[in-house]
């Protein structure tokens, strides 16, 4: 029940530079109190790692590892802000840093940022996100592309396919003849909620993201209602119909052997599916990694963050490692360690991604990275919680999901259902 | 005055307040767990209507915002659903439920060889917990790759058991994932009536030449009414609280369709972080199940009065 | 019942019996299989399978090696964990709730019909309403991020059951054995302790059976109100499933599964007898 004011924030990182100050002098032992949902896979061993280099840093890490789902976790982080003992640092990410931020006083890392003249490498899009309100509040730590596509090798064979496509009159096409060749459920995506989610966003901003941009970022009602949309929605429909008739709220991976073999055809997925898939045994040679479909040829970018928040506390030796977490989440090696990884790309637009232990798809990712935010085709994704708070989110997901598993909706439906849950989540 | 029906056990000519202090430890033993309990019951119920007058989102705030949290969670096409979902899922699970543990109660009562293993398997569902059983039967009832693909592998090609992945079936999937963990217990508490059916009664029937089916019919299961109720009352609370078995089974879809309240107010506290909106789904819910309770409270109450009576 | 016997209805009340067992021992049958399967084995043919070749390496994994983020020790320190919780806060609600049981039905006091209704009441609330409160609670009694917290959460909801249950058996002993006791000079605890705790053994153990399922089983309040490696198993368990970016580990999942169902399957199994003559004895009216 605390409402902080923006000149409390504000008045932080004085005291907090004041009192690194002293805790270097003090030689304060640092610590890490972090509550995050990376218990298991390549997450559970990322987050490892950075701990592993926090203490080598001289740091104590205790990290909280919450299973089960984000909500799960944010749960936790509720449960102890209610108690008054907040951790030092937890993951956050999207509007619900600014959402989050607005309940507990967090750290005010404008000093930190601009010492390290970390802003000068972030794109302008992060720095949105994680400095809300001019100043900022959270340290991206990776970022993922939501629109990728992976099209089976054996798949192609078998459809005798070279070309992969570009936009979404060739992908439908390819989807035609990988059907024609005897695929009968060429799209190998698994039915959760943010599996419907990537395919509207990806049908969406792939056919014009400037109206993604106006329909699911700012949710402008004429744009809710443009042909785009409608075709987004047909766009949908056809996935839908692609993928294997009783995926029902299974998850992508299910599908993965089947994708492999060739029995199914092309994948929707983040960065991350590259690592499953290597972790479930499979070769880099299985599959081959491409941007999702574009209309105009120039590279649209869906994007997808984590960051990390720091909450305020009052011990010092908390204080040290909120500092010494902000300082190592900015380096250049701690970012290559960390999206080596998770597969992700580093949030530093000067990494370095030619050495090797990275992929050829993480550097085709941050390649298209770069040439989206220079076309101001970088939109966030709406699956994974970027483009809007959580219940707004929820209720676009609720209307996406029922059209994509009710086969006996129409387009128009879709669309209406959408406005809809707009209109009643907004007020 | 605390448990003293007779004039023979007050302390001799003591005082009030010594007499209190006698009883302190059974006061104590008595009331502490009670008002305990029953506050946290009173006291959580009051803060949940509370905070779903207020606007609260991600953390509970003070603040009056009337009926608008109700409004639009009635509004809400999650709430419509949920709540035709619990009436399916609610009626169809007690009464399948009640329905197979009577049966597999009077199977059990034939007295056939292994009943006691038998009864073990029919009770050990119950051990499980929910998130195991909905991720099992969520396999077994996919029809990619559980009966539907073992039935048609076996032969028989038309067959199509894909309930879990049409939006207008799905619920059904989970009233049968419900019946098999709970069934056992309903088990459990017939074949303990039909112990108790006392042996006078069935004589009576046979010598009057009435055959097993009639016999039990006519004699035994009518003695069985005061068990069903109390079996009502178990099924009842498991139907209103499922939410592990639903998260895991269907994870309340496909699209909608398998939400259920549990799994609304879930939704809309936590995972969107409209408390407001959350808690005023939830007292709806304990309005719908006080609607439900009251009736048979009240009933009770008057059959205690006419047996007090008589 | 007992002296009926046409061969054919026997032979088909068999057949019936073996056809449920077999229907019900389905799902378990399919965790079994599973906990013996490799990881690609499953996700390669599917979930519901022969094994390919046995492999008994999950257990091992589960056991002792599977890591959560840095904590490398497998599910046994969450198990024990879990142990923590559930049975002291078996035994106390389970106690309480007799205690409590004989007071409202035997001894008998004024209020006991509203204060039964109130806690009964309890049985109908969902948990995920209770959290917050709960967490507000924790936290003035300066119990929050402790098992002891968990275990008084559990007390106290266990009492609305455990209250039911002893009070609906207690009403069926004669009030003249209390009278009589009473007359003796006998009080409130000697009454208790000399004439229904020796009565009680059938529902106690149903009680003990169905608290000790409920508390083991708990998932959402062992996740938010503990830390860790404090936490129990059933959040143990839910790491092992599937979140955005991993392959679900169903193989290790499903030895971790059948380990953790062990405590409650080994509760049923010796308890499952007395369980059903507790019953008989009129354990819920």
């Amino acid at each position: 029940m605390r409402r902080i004011s923006r000149r409390a924030v504000l008045a932080v990182p004085v005291g907090l530079l004041a009192a690194s100050r002293v805790a270097h002098a003090q030689t304060v032992k640092p610590r890490l109190t972090l509550i995050s949902q990376w218990s298991t896979g390549s997450d559970g061993a990322a987050i490892t790692a950075l701990g592993k280099k926090f203490e080598e840093r001289g740091g104590t890490w205790q990290h909280s590892p919450v299973p089960g789902f984000t909500t799960d976790m944010m749960n936790k982080l509720r449960a102890q802000i209610m108690a008054g003992d907040p951790p030092a640092c937890s993951q956050l990410k999207g509007p619900d840093i600014a959402a989050w931020s607005k309940i507990a006083p967090t750290v005010n890392l404008d000093a930190v940022i601009t010492a390290a003249g970390y802003e000068k490498v972030i794109a302008p899009d992060l720095a949105k996100i994680h400095a809300p309100f001019g100043h900022w509040l959270a340290m991206p730590l990776q970022v993922y592309r939501t629109n990728t596509m992976f099209y089976s090798k054996r798949a192609m064979d078998r459809a005798k396919a070279t070309k992969i496509p570009t936009n979404w009159a060739e992908f439908n096409e390819l989807a035609e003849n990988m059907k024609a060749a005897g695929i009968a459920s060429p799209f190998a995506n698994g039915g959760l909620r943010f599996d419907d989610g990537m395919k509207f966003e990806t049908s969406l901003a792939g056919i014009n993201p400037a109206v993604y941009r106006a329909a699911v970022m700012e949710l402008d009602a004429k744009a809710l209602q443009s042909k785009e949309v409608h075709d987004a929605f047909v766009q949908v429909r056809k996935l839908a119909n692609w993928q294997d008739p009783n995926v029902a709220t299974q998850h992508y991976s299910v599908f993965l052997p089947r994708f492999i073999k060739g029995d199914m055809g092309i994948l929707l997925s983040g960065g991350w599916a590259q690592g499953v898939m290597l972790n479930a045994g499979y070769k880099l040679d299985d599959f081959i990694l491409a941007p999702g479909p574009t209309e105009n040829g120039k590279p649209v970018f869906i994007l997808n963050a984590d960051a990390f928040i720091f909450w305020q506390r009052k011990e010092a030796d908390l204080q040290a490692g909120q500092m010494l977490m902000a300082d190592l989440v900015m380096q250049p090696a701690i970012q290559t360690m960390y999206s080596q990884i998770t597969g992700s790309i580093p949030v530093r637009t000067d990494a370095d991604l030619s050495g090797p232990g990275w992929s050829d798809g993480q550097r085709e990712a941050a390649k298209t990275l770069k040439e989206a935010v220079a076309v101001n085709q970088v939109v966030m994704s709406l699956g994974h919680n970027m483009a809007q708070p959580n219940a707004m989110t929820a209720a676009m997901l609720d209307a996406i999901g029922e059209y994509a598993h009710d086969r006996t909706m129409t387009p128009d439906q879709g669309v209406a259902r959408l406005i809809e849950a707009v209109d009643s989540a907004r007020t | 005055m605390i448990g003293s029906p007779t004039r023979n056990d007050r302390a001799p000519g003591g005082m009030l307040a010594w007499r209190v202090l006698r009883r302190l430890p059974e006061l104590v033993v008595i009331w502490v767990p009670l008002l305990l309990c029953a506050g946290q019951v009173v006291v959580f119920t009051i803060w949940t209507t509370v905070v779903s007058f207020t606007p609260s989102t991600l953390m509970p705030v003070t603040g009056w915002v009337g009926m608008r949290n109700y409004t639009a969670m009635l509004a809400s096409r999650n709430w419509h659903i949920a709540f035709d979902n619990l009436l399916i899922f609610g009626f169809g699970f007690v009464v399948l439920a009640i329905a197979v543990g009577l049966l597999l109660a009077v199977l059990l009562d034939q007295r056939i060889r292994g009943e006691n293993v038998m009864r073990t398997i029919f009770l050990y569902p119950m051990a499980v917990s929910f998130v195991v059983t909905g991720t099992v039967w969520s396999w077994l009832l996919n029809p990619g790759i559980g009966v539907q693909k073992l039935v048609q592998g076996l032969g028989w090609s038309g067959f199509r058991f894909d309930w879990l992945v049409r939006p207008d079936m799905a619920i059904y999937t989970i009233i049968i994932a419900a019946v098999w963990q709970a069934s056992g217990f309903a088990m459990a508490l017939f074949t303990a009536g039909l112990r108790s059916v006392e042996p006078d009664l069935i004589k009576a029937a046979q010598i009057d030449g009435a055959g097993p089916w009639r016999t039990y019919l006519r004699v035994v299961l009518p003695t069985l009414w005061p068990i069903v109720i109390a079996v009502l009352v178990i099924l009842l609370q498991f139907a209103i609280k499922a939410f592990d078995l639903v998260r895991a089974l269907t994870d309340g879809g496909p699209g909608l369709s398998t939400q259920l309240p549990t799994l609304v107010v879930y939704d809309f506290m936590f995972q969107r972080g409209l408390l407001g909106r959350g808690s005023a789904a939830a007292v709806l819910m304990l309005l719908t199940l006080l609607a439900v309770l009251a009736p048979y409270g009240l009933w009770k109450h008057w059959q205690t009065r006419r047996a007090a009576r008589a | 019942m007992r002296d009926i016997r046409p061969s054919w209805g026997r032979r088909l009340i068999a057949l019936l019996l073996v056809g449920f067992a077999a229907a019900y021992m389905v799902p378990l049958a399919i965790v079994v299989l599973n906990s013996v399967r490799s990881v690609e084995d499953i996700i390669q043919t599917s979930t519901i399978g022969w094994p390919r070749a046995l492999v008994l390496s999950n257990f091992t994994e589960a056991w002792g090696h599977y890591c959560i983020a840095e904590v490398c020790t497998g599910i046994r320190p969450y198990l024990w964990n879990s142990l923590a919780i559930t049975v002291p806060g078996t035994l106390m609600s389970t106690l309480l709730g007799a205690v409590a049981g004989y007071a409202i039905s035997l001894w008998r006091f004024r209020g006991d019909a509203w204060i039964f209704g109130l806690v009964t009441l309890g049985v109908f609330l969902p948990e995920q309403m209770k959290l917050l409160p709960w967490a507000i609670v924790l936290r003035d009694v300066g119990l929050s991020n402790t098992l002891t917290g968990l275990v008084m959460i559990h007390t106290i909801q266990g009492l609305s059951f455990s209250t039911l249950f002893c009070r609906n058996y207690y009403v069926a002993i004669p009030q003249d054995l209390i009278k009589a006791a009473r007359i003796d000079g006998a009080g409130f605890f000697r009454t208790f302790w000399r004439i229904v705790l020796p009565l009680s053994p059938p529902i106690l153990i149903v009680t003990v059976i169905w608290q000790f399922t409920g508390i083991y089983n708990e998932f959402l309040y062992g996740v938010t109100f503990t830390n860790g490696t404090q936490q129990p198993i059933t959040a143990a368990l839910i790491s092992l499933t599937a979140n955005v970016a991993n392959v679900p580990q169903y193989g290790v999942q499903s030895a971790a599964v059948l380990i953790a169902a062990a405590p409650t399957l080994l509760v049923y199994l010796l308890g499952g007898r007395w369980f059903v003559r507790g019953l008989t004895a009129g354990a819920v009216k």
